[in-house]
């Protein structure tokens, strides 16, 4: 058992038990971390492995759970029914968005992929053929039914998400030791060698896109499940940066990386509400001062060239 | 299934109750826009309410318990809206005031019924009470009966022949602007043009300039003042020669500041603002309110908030329980309840009945006169 | 036809002040191949510190050309000060540091402006006072040009005509352009490449708060996050111009603001901003290097 399996049990138990120590208020935000740590990872899967500049991610998790509550809402469709449509529109539109402009260099798909996000979020605010519910969203969303039984306690959603967790770190794990991982490890490393290789760059990258996508789909579905609402504000362009600074504020490729950016990100803010007001400030800082020292993410532990300012006086020591 | 469902509601409901007779205090929660776009709106609510519960605590409380205010900061944003209804209801609340938009007050509606949570809100679309919760009823007067009366004032009192109604598209806006054009419509009035903006843009001359051409008599908006203002501004700027006519939201002192010398002549249709309510209770509470934050409030929402929770601790005080289901009724049934915005009515589906607007004229030094 | 013309004023108007936001984004990304996504902060924050100034020192009444001509170069001054902070603390460290870092450092100096601001004026909108420039307009047969309006075009002009001649004529604007063209080699011709990027960032800075003023005077409502939209568009429009090129970011902020006149006149208000995207993105995939910038073979 090496040292990440060793980590990653560690963290999936105390994850694991966590529901039978928290109070409401607490579970609601474990939901919350559980939910944004698997868009992080899926995040982590474009970005991380194969080095897709992608700053729309939030589309994704949108699709996902727009998806939940038009087929809910407007259809009538059992939410449990409405996961399968949510992974298969997500990847389609991710195919479909990301396949014209996937030769693009850095920047210019990063640019890209903003436009995306924000066609997006003004599609959802104008409420298009009448279903998104305009810059309201939609609410009401039904709980899940499994069999008979409403799951609609914190806790079954909490184990919802939990489960989703595992589902993903497993395909995540798999992945990494199949062909498309070692493919998507190449091209990110040198993506003219790998090219010249004979590797098919655009199909791997668009694979990996597809694949992400679809797991923040479903992570969409269930964020719009836990709060029975959803509306274009959540999924806007500025929770795509959030998601592009989580990975690589953890580390890229990185399961405790991406685990401590999520919980940095989303859960402190949860906790010090006090600190409200100046988080984002303290946010931006601390963006900044982690790529300075550590450019290369939090997770694994590898300094950068550290200014002379933040150095340590000689002998201070 | 069934027993199983209702054996756990009647456990749930058992422990909440006896949670509730346990402690000494008692929890009313404010959702409102603490920051963002309307947080003085959202402050005022919760100043406001802060004001109400701490006179009645000072009185002995709430049958004897004292009242613990719990606000959440939903930014008029419905998702945050929801958040703040799950939080809320975590936190224990019987009753919550709010929110200041429609938006984020229907997103959370349902929460709040799904566990027997009283909330009022000052939201104004119609959609509000279309699911007839019983937990909801509304502190304010619904968009139809703002447009009918605005109609009739454009069409009739004014003898407008080219109407143009603009709104943005938020549902409480477009909403409005809807029911104006159709409330027109109804007396035979004539829209020249049904036009959206988007908030927040500020840059409207675009859609002005095509205005321009159809040489309208009127721009009625229907909207919010941070549009609105630079709305007029732009409008006298591009030489309009239309009257400009701004639903209630337009009433903000921003509005004046962002229109400039521009605000001269609009005219706003909105519910008696607070410094001309004529009821007793006006003048005790809005006195009250100044010498303790400095400031009036800047419009008459945060004003019918506080009548809605005045309504809540009415009925708690005459069922004599924290039941929300007969506080809800008992406030269903109240007759001309003295609130500070006038005589408060609810009808069944939680409507607010008995609405009185007035026309108001902005002068040239940013004061206005009520015109009717 | 005069609907047509004053469409095309409108839309000159804001293109011009895109362009002299879009400038900064294109100076900056020319020089250091950076997205400084904290340049549309910078100009909501010289729009707040104008607004404090005009409204501290002066009143909102009795502005004199001078007092107006003060107010432009203080904000200016502090600005360019916030733009050469920014590049030290932010961006100077991460020179060679991989690429996505720069990225992520910019969109935190980002947030940490945006929120700056709000802790700093609070959340609520602050509003300029309407009258800095006289409410004077001219009517030519139709169409109208406010003071204001034509303040902007006029001043616009003139600071994009001497930015061209700066970075064409002057020694130090071809030291600029050829450490865009290649930092190393102009190190070795003895180029000293720190004070170059200083001083594209006070260049940007300045030309970014004069955008930021004018967006205070004409549209005079002001919000913490206001940044994010005007910084976007201008962004769009260094992009549509090629961006790395000076007379692109002009003629790309220009064409920008008239499409979105004409798409918000004549179109639809709702999609405008849907439009102006797909705009970008096409031009991303037919012509990523922009109207006027060109293509770079890439070095293996």
């Amino acid at each position: 058992m090496n040292n990440k399996t060793t980590i990653t049990i560690a963290f999936l138990a105390i994850m694991a038990f966590l529901p039978l120590l928290a109070d409401s208020a607490w579970l609601s935000i474990g939901i919350t971390f559980l939910v944004f740590a698997v868009v992080a990872f899926s995040q982590d899967i474009i970005l991380g492995r194969a080095g897709v500049f992608n700053m729309g991610h939030a589309i994704f998790f949108g699709i996902g759970a727009y998806t939940t509550a038009i087929l809910n809402v407007h259809f009538g469709l059992e939410i449990i029914y409405t996961i399968p449509f949510a992974i298969i529109f997500s990847a389609i539109i991710a195919v479909l968005l990301a396949g014209p402009i996937i030769h693009l260099k850095g920047d210019y798909f990063l640019v890209a992929t903003i436009g995306f996000n924000i066609i997006f979020e003004q599609v959802l605010s104008n409420d298009i053929f009448g279903l998104t519910g305009g810059p309201n969203g939609i609410f009401g969303i039904d709980v899940i039914r499994i069999f008979g039984y409403e799951l609609f306690s914190d806790t079954a959603i909490y184990y919802i998400a939990f489960g989703l967790l595992i589902i993903t770190l497993f395909i995540i794990r798999n992945l990494d030791n199949s062909k498309y991982g070692r493919a998507l490890y190449y091209i990110n490393k040198d993506e003219i060698a790998a090219k010249s290789m004979g590797i098919n760059v655009p199909y791997y990258k668009l694979f990996a896109f597809a694949l992400g996508a679809s797991i923040a789909g479903v992570a969409g579905s269930v964020f719009a499940i836990q709060y029975s609402a959803v509306s274009p504000e959540s999924f806007n362009f500025m929770q795509s940066v959030m998601f592009f600074a989580i990975v690589l504020v953890g580390g890229s490729a990185s399961l405790p990386g991406v685990i401590i950016g999520t919980f940095v990100m989303f859960v402190l803010p949860e906790l010090f509400t006090e600190f409200k007001e100046s988080r984002y400030l303290i946010f931006g800082a601390a963006m900044v001062l982690t790529m300075i020292l550590r450019p290369n993410g939090v997770w694994p532990v590898t300094f950068g060239n550290i200014p002379k300012f933040l150095r340590p006086k000689k002998g201070a020591k | 299934m069934k027993i199983k469902n209702i054996a756990s509601a009647l456990a749930l409901s058992s422990v909440m109750l006896s949670s509730v007779a346990v402690a000494d205090t008692v929890k009313i929660g404010v959702q409102a826009p603490i920051t963002g776009k309307y947080a003085n709106e959202g402050q005022s609510i919760d100043n406001f309410v802060r004001l109400i519960v701490d006179e009645k605590n000072a009185q002995g409380g709430l049958l004897g318990k004292q009242i613990e205010v719990v606000t959440c900061d939903d930014e008029a944003k419905a998702q945050k809206a929801a958040v703040c209804a799950k939080k809320l209801v975590n936190a224990g609340v019987f009753a919550v005031i709010g929110s200041y938009t429609s938006g984020a007050t229907e997103a959370a509606q349902s929460t709040y019924f799904r566990n027997k949570v009283l909330q009022t809100s000052d939201g104004t679309s119609d959609s509000l009470i279309k699911r007839k919760y019983w937990t909801f009823f509304r502190n304010s007067f619904p968009n139809a009966a703002q447009s009918d009366f605005t109609a009739e004032y454009m069409v009739n009192v004014k003898k407008y022949k080219k109407i143009v109604v603009l709104s943005d598209y938020s549902s409480y806006s477009a909403g409005l602007g809807d029911a104006t054009e159709a409330s027109v419509k109804a007396i035979n009035g004539n829209i020249l043009f049904r036009g959206k903006i988007k908030s927040g843009v500020q840059n409207f001359t675009s859609t002005l300039t095509k205005i321009k051409a159809m040489k309208p008599d009127v721009i009625y908006y229907s909207g919010y003042y941070t549009d609105g203002g630079l709305l007029r501004a732009q409008q006298i700027q591009l030489q309009i020669d239309a009257d400009f006519v701004g639903g209630d939201s337009n009433d903000n002192p921003d509005f004046y500041k962002l229109a400039g010398k521009s605000a001269a002549g609009t005219v706003l249709i909105n519910f008696p603002t607070p410094e001309i309510l004529p009821y007793p209770e006006a003048k005790k509470y809005l006195s009250a309110y100044k010498k303790r934050f400095n400031m009036s409030p800047p419009s008459i929402w945060p004003v019918t908030n506080a009548d809605g929770l005045r309504a809540i601790i009415e009925g708690v005080e005459k069922t004599k329980s924290f039941d929300t289901k007969k506080i809800a009724s008992y406030i269903r049934t109240m007759k001309d309840f003295p609130g500070i915005t006038g005589p408060f009515n609810v009808r069944e589906d939680g409507e607010r009945v008995g609405a009185k607007f007035v026309v108001y004229k902005m002068k040239n030094d940013g004061t206005k006169e009520v015109v009717k | 036809m005069e609907t047509f013309i004053q469409q095309l004023i409108n839309g000159l108007t804001v293109g011009s002040l895109y362009a002299l936001v879009a400038l900064g984004y294109t100076m900056v990304y020319g020089v250091m191949k950076l997205i400084n996504f904290a340049h549309g902060d910078l100009v909501a924050f010289s729009a707040y510190v104008g607004l404090t100034i005009f409204t501290q020192f002066y009143g909102s009444n009795a502005l004199t050309l001078v007092n107006i001509v003060i107010v432009f170069s203080l904000t200016s001054i502090v600005v360019a000060f916030m733009g050469v902070l920014l590049e030290r603390l932010a961006y100077r460290p991460l020179r060679t540091a991989p690429r996505l870092s720069a990225v992520v450092s910019a969109l935190g100096a980002s947030l940490v402006i945006q929120n700056g601001i709000m802790l700093i004026w609070g959340p609520n909108m602050e509003i300029f006072p309407s009258d800095i420039f006289p409410s004077t307009t001219w009517n030519f047969g139709g169409v109208l040009i406010s003071y204001t309006q034509f303040v902007i075009l006029a001043l616009s002009a003139f600071l994009m005509v001497s930015l061209y001649l700066f970075i064409n004529k002057t020694k130090i604007g071809t030291a600029i352009r050829a450490t865009a063209i290649d930092q190393d080699a102009a190190k070795l011709m003895g180029i000293n490449v720190n004070r170059i990027v200083m001083i594209i960032f006070i260049v940007g800075s300045m030309l970014g708060a004069i955008g930021g003023l004018f967006i205070g005077v004409y549209y005079r409502g002001l919000t913490f996050d206001m940044g994010w939209m005007y910084g976007l568009n201008a962004f769009i429009a260094a992009i549509i111009g090629g961006i790395g090129s000076i007379p692109g970011a002009m003629l790309g902020g220009l064409l920008l603001g008239l499409f979105n006149a004409m798409i918000s006149g004549y179109i639809s208000t709702e999609w405008a901003e849907t439009f102006t995207f797909i705009l970008l993105i096409i031009i991303l995939i037919v012509r990523p290097a922009g109207l006027l910038g060109h293509n770079v073979a890439e070095k293996v």
